[in-house]
């Protein structure tokens, strides 16, 4: 194992599992929805700015590869169509802002993606 | 309902007041308890779910290697280079698997080791099993690639038994979950 998997399996696996299934209540899952956040305003940044992703010990360029690896691998359903992947440079400037009241603007952005999905 | 009872269960209570009624009620179930489920019950070990959501990748042969380095049941065993507890190898499990009884933890604490048979580093799961008390035996604490607590993804003085039915720690195992390649 190497690259965006392997940097995965030791920086995010522990808790969100290999197969990003998380632990529904404590711990979100990936699978089946890390990528809709792409579809709503400030979801793209959530993405890089939850403390797991912008503490993960990995530099900007792995973290970049590591995301766009994770969209692709748990969620490409709703990868998007344009999608632009991260890079090192978006992300670097992303993880320098910290949330402040991350479980908050969570529920913002899934109100958002789940009323995008029922309007008709 | 008396009826649909299996035969395990017709045997285990027919066992246990035999037992009841020669020693305590608490030493008997004990074990009584032990026996049925260390031998009959083998098979039906709980599994590691965390490593078997991907294909089993190859895992060195132990017995290649000499001295601890080689056994689970050692605190110097090559595969707990980073453990914090009690080594289910000597807690009725094994290093991949928990002991009767108890859940394995889904929320582990992930790092890698290097095997000094084959000089590669491999990634190493530690999980934590869960629902009994602290097991006691065979304590270790090893700290290759430990952060502080304040980086608690790898801080292994956690308790790590999240999204388990009990929080009570019993043991760690020691899964191989690949041979971690820098590229």
């Amino acid at each position: 194992m190497s690259g965006p998997p392997l940097d995965y399996t030791l920086a995010c696996a522990g808790c969100h599992r290999a197969d990003g299934a998380g632990t529904p209540g404590s711990i979100p899952p990936l699978a089946g929805s890390v990528a809709r956040y792409l579809a709503v305003p400030g979801g793209r940044e959530f993405l890089v700015r939850v403390p797991g992703v912008a503490q993960a010990p990995l530099d900007d360029a792995a973290l970049a590869a590591v995301l766009n690896w994770m969209l692709a691998r748990f969620d490409p359903g709703h990868v998007p169509a344009g999608f632009e992947p991260y890079d090192a440079a978006e992300v670097g400037r992303l993880r320098r802002e910290p949330l402040t009241d991350v479980a908050r603007l969570r529920r913002r952005l899934r109100r958002a993606f789940h009323r995008a999905r029922f309007s008709p | 309902m008396r009826q649909s009872r299996s035969w395990i269960d017709r045997v285990v209570e027919g066992a246990a007041r035999a037992l009841a009624q020669r020693t305590s009620r608490r030493g008997a179930l004990a074990r009584l308890g032990a026996v049925l489920v260390g031998t009959a019950a083998l098979p039906l070990l709980p599994v590691a779910r965390a490593a078997a959501e991907d294909a089993r990748p190859p895992v060195p042969d132990d017995a290649t290697l000499e001295g601890a380095v080689g056994d689970p049941t050692s605190c110097a065993y090559w595969r707990h280079c980073a453990i914090d507890g009690f080594l289910c190898a000597c807690c009725g499990g094994s290093q991949n698997a928990c002991p009767p009884g108890t859940e394995m933890s889904p929320v582990t604490w992930i790092g890698t080791c290097r095997h000094p048979g084959d000089g590669r580093d491999y990634i190493i799961s530690y999980n934590d099993c869960c629902g009994q008390s602290l097991c006691m035996r065979c304590r270790c604490t090893r700290t290759e690639g430990e952060k502080p607590v304040y980086f608690t993804s790898r801080n292994n003085d956690l308790l790590w038994c999240f999204g388990t039915k009990s929080r009570a720690v019993h043991c760690s195992v020691a899964i191989v979950l690949g041979v971690a390649t820098r590229s």
